[in-house]
């Protein structure tokens, strides 16, 4: 088992490694220099000399290779540079970031899977009737609905209209725990309505498909109610899918909460990213990508350890 | 059929009832505290950076420069209670009794040192290829500036004015230039909200009124506007165009919107077809900039068919009025002559991060098209688009701006061709005699010779198109009825309506 472990270990650096290295290429070779960029705000013309200045001032002037090569020294270091625009820490900020993203994608889970599981679990049992067909027409509806389309309708009813909540920002928990809570609610509920009809859907296969195998019908045959066979024999075996699906969605959404970041002005991981790709910020982009696929390795070396624990036969495969 | 008549009446009771739902007066507002919501988190504070105009407000509440420009436009007195030419090439400003935020009396001494490190060879700063015109800098007491230009330049002033030329303290800390402006910086949340409260020993009596300003950045506009719709916020700049006439109908709010930036096309005249001035006409005159003014800026703004010298300048000259007039006629024939009968293939660079300057080119793009210029669109991202638009790589380009005063002298980003390539201006396009007209009106003190000046410039331009108007766009501020004293500024002063912070109030 700690040799699987440390197999897999490896080949978790490499990845990281290969995704750090093209991250660097990619956002060094597409057109756009962030000194010109950072002297031409606001529509006006930068001087050539003073661009020339800035870049030497940056290090751009320096050749790709040896660009590469501090850049990784710096992050074997774990030094994830500055920003070029304001020679902020990168590291600091998404050490002040991800756990805002973290937080918006933990309530959104779970949301989504307060209101996903038990609805999936009512449309299996209710399979054909009218609360199935109203509960999947209801859950393609919320797939099918995109988030910058419920979060402006949520800032315009709630926020404008109604006055309940205001209409999106960030509250540090420290400053106002209320207020937090509040704030984040709304970019939660947005991400939780499409991913709770996901999660809608999975179970529902997932139980009827639980519902069809012998160990229920043995467990009928038993004598058992019907709400201790769905409690003990069939939710608990229909969790894996839903699960296994919850994890993936979660994992994209590390670095795909921009749209619900923009709408309600939310300061976590990914309009980051985005802006940092705008400037053409190079240590941003390429330590916010770096943290997020690094997570995502991660995360994935978990799922890969798990397997190993529940089935012998995949440590030695 | 009864399920969904059902559906709707659901539907529409539900929204019947939204009004009693409501709670009124969300937000219990705080006396002389004022949230103002920002366009975009300013990219960095530095005081002579060109940070974009979210940075220059917030540099305007901190700093302040020797002068700036009042509420009609013109360059009023600010660390410096008075100026003057000495001779043909020396201007002298005399300081007034103000302070820092450190509480160290503003001198000679830190205006010396505030443009020592504007033109330092390593300096980023947006004036730093000016400073170049300037010879020496005297401080020959404590309250006394003398500048020295190497050739005659009127328009010294105007410069100073700036917001990217603040007097810093030469004892500031490295990386925090402080300032002698009437909000201190007391606060950041990177990428969030920028706090600011009143500095007590501003040197204007009385002012700033407000005690606290929290500015907050909503880069989505339209959550900007709801921001302001629901109390979250008292101010806001940038009023996208489709939410005016809301706002302007709002009880509870009130719209200051100007003319102030303005749409034009830049052309490639290092080649073929547009080194020709013929062609840049027939672009010119191919144009129906009504329907430019209506489907990309919602009616808000008005047809520019000269230079953009708005009429409530003392350099407007009517008689350019319609220079670049609708007439497709008049452009087949231009291209005619130009021996384009067959028409022209080319490429339209612009950019499809900003609706504005996507929305201008695929107008454009239809009215060209329709004299026999056929423009293929090509529509990157902000960041590519100002780097091939500095290197040339492309035919004709739609470029907003605003100019840097109300100066005439204020159009040279866009118009001399004599500066170094820019995305801001056509490139590989040198007009001589419009660079010697620009030179000469920077050199000329008096105003009837500079107006003489400038009208011939307007007509060399319309008949040279270095660069060809489209269209003034709105431009405006929005805030909630009991917030007084903050003004939009007018024209190309837009961006500068900053300065008027300090006499801003909260009821």
């Amino acid at each position: 088992m700690l040799g699987f472990a440390a197999r897999r270990l490896v080949v978790a650096a490499f990845l990281v490694w290969v995704v750090a290295s093209l991250v660097f290429l990619v956002i060094h070779l597409i057109p756009g220099d962030p000194a010109e960029l950072l002297l031409a705000q606001g529509g006006v013309a930068p001087d050539p000399a003073t661009v020339a200045a800035l870049r030497e001032k940056l290090g751009l002037d320096q050749p790709l290779l040896l660009q590469y090569r501090d850049h990784l020294l710096g992050l074997i270091r774990g030094d994830f540079g500055l920003s070029l625009v304001d020679e902020h820490s990168v590291g600091a900020e998404i050490a002040l970031r991800l756990p805002r993203t973290l937080e918006l994608v933990g309530l959104a889970g779970l949301l989504a899977t307060l209101i996903g599981l038990p609805l999936g679990v009512l449309a299996a049992l209710a399979v054909g009737r009218a609360a199935d067909r109203i509960l999947s027409a209801a859950a393609g509806l919320a797939l099918s609905v995109p988030v910058f389309v419920v979060g402006t309708l949520a800032v315009l009813v709630l926020a404008q209209e109604l006055h309940w909540v205001p209409a999106g920002g960030y509250v540090p928990f420290a400053k106002d725990p209320l207020r937090h809570f509040t704030l984040l609610l709304m970019p939660a509920g947005t991400i939780a309505l499409g991913l709770a009809a996901a999660v809608l859907r999975v179970t529902r296969s997932a139980v009827l498909e639980v519902l069809e195998r012998d160990h229920v019908r043995a467990a009928q045959a038993r004598g058992l109610g019907p709400a201790a066979i769905v409690r003990r024999h069939v939710v608990r075996n229909s969790l894996t899918p839903v699960v296994t699906v919850l994890a993936l969605h979660l994992g994209s959404l590390l670095g795909g909460t921009v749209l619900v970041e923009f709408v309600f002005n939310y300061p976590g991981l990914s309009g980051y990213l985005v802006r940092a790709v705008e400037a053409r910020d190079y240590p941003e982009v390429t330590g916010i990508v770096l943290v997020i696929s690094a997570l995502f390795v991660l995360l994935n070396f978990i799922v890969d350890l798990c397997y190993a624990l529940i089935d012998p036969r995949v440590r030695h495969g | 059929m009864t399920a969904i008549a059902l559906n709707r009446r659901a539907v529409l009771t539900g929204a019947a009832s939204l009004p009693f739902l409501r709670i009124p007066a969300a937000r219990a507002r705080a006396p002389g505290v004022l949230t103002f919501g920002l366009s975009s988190y300013p990219p960095t504070l530095q005081p002579w950076a060109n940070g974009g105009t979210a940075s220059a407000t917030i540099k305007l509440m901190i700093h302040r420069g020797l002068v700036s420009f009042g509420p009609d436009g013109k360059v009023q007195p600010e660390l410096a209670e008075s100026w003057s030419r000495d001779d043909d090439k020396a201007w002298v400003f005399k300081l007034r009794e103000a302070r820092f935020h450190n509480g160290e009396k503003v001198t000679a001494a830190d205006v010396q040192w505030t443009f020592e490190q504007i033109a330092d060879e390593k300096s980023t700063a947006y004036f730093r290829a000016e400073m170049q015109r300037i010879a020496k800098v005297e401080a020959p007491d404590e309250r006394t500036v003398r500048i020295v230009t190497k050739q005659p330049l009127v328009t010294v002033p105007n410069w100073l004015a700036s917001f990217h030329m603040p007097i810093v303290s030469r004892n500031s800390p490295k990386g925090g230039a402080i300032g002698a402006g009437p909000f201190v910086l007391k606060g950041q949340e990177r990428g969030v909200s920028v706090d600011l409260e009143r500095f007590e020993g501003y040197y204007k009596p009385g002012l700033p009124r407000l005690k606290v300003i929290r500015a907050v950045a909503y880069a989505d506009e339209n959550l900007r506007v709801a921001a302001l719709r629901s109390g979250d916020v008292d101010l806001i700049e940038y009023v996208p165009w489709q939410a005016m006439d809301a706002i302007s109908a709002d009880p509870t709010l009130k719209l200051d919107a100007i003319d102030g930036p303005f749409m034009y096309l830049v052309f490639n005249g290092s080649r073929p077809p547009f080194n020709d001035a013929r062609v840049r006409r027939a672009v010119a005159h191919a144009i129906k900039r009504e329907e430019l003014v209506k489907a990309a800026f919602f009616g808000r703004g008005s047809p520019l068919e000269h230079l953009p010298i708005p009429d409530s300048s003392a350099f407007y000259n009517a008689e350019f009025k319609n220079g670049w007039r609708y007439d497709p006629a008049l452009s087949k024939r231009l291209l005619a002559d130009a021996g384009h009968g067959g028409g022209i293939s080319c490429s339209l660079l612009s950019t499809a991060q900003y609706g504005m300057h996507k929305d201008t080119a695929e107008i454009v793009q239809q009215h060209l098209a329709a004299v026999g210029i056929n423009v293929t669109l090509n529509l990157p991202d902000w960041a590519t688009r100002v780097n091939i638009g500095n290197r040339g790589q492309f035919d004709i380009g739609v470029m907003g701006n605003a100019a840097e005063s109300n100066d005439p002298d204020g159009l040279a980003a866009v118009l001399d061709g004599s500066l170094a390539a820019s995305y801001v201006r056509s490139f590989g396009l040198k007009i001589d005699r419009i660079i010697e007209l620009m030179e000469a009106g920077r050199s000329t003190f008096d105003e009837g010779k500079r107006r003489a000046i400038y009208r011939e410039l307007e007509q060399v331009a319309i008949e040279q198109a270095p660069m060809v108007g489209l269209t003034w766009r709105s431009q405006g501020y929005a805030m909630r009825k009991d917030v007084s004293g903050f003004t939009n500024l007018p024209g190309a002063l837009t961006f500068y309506s900053g300065l008027t912070f300090e006499t801003a109030a909260t009821a």
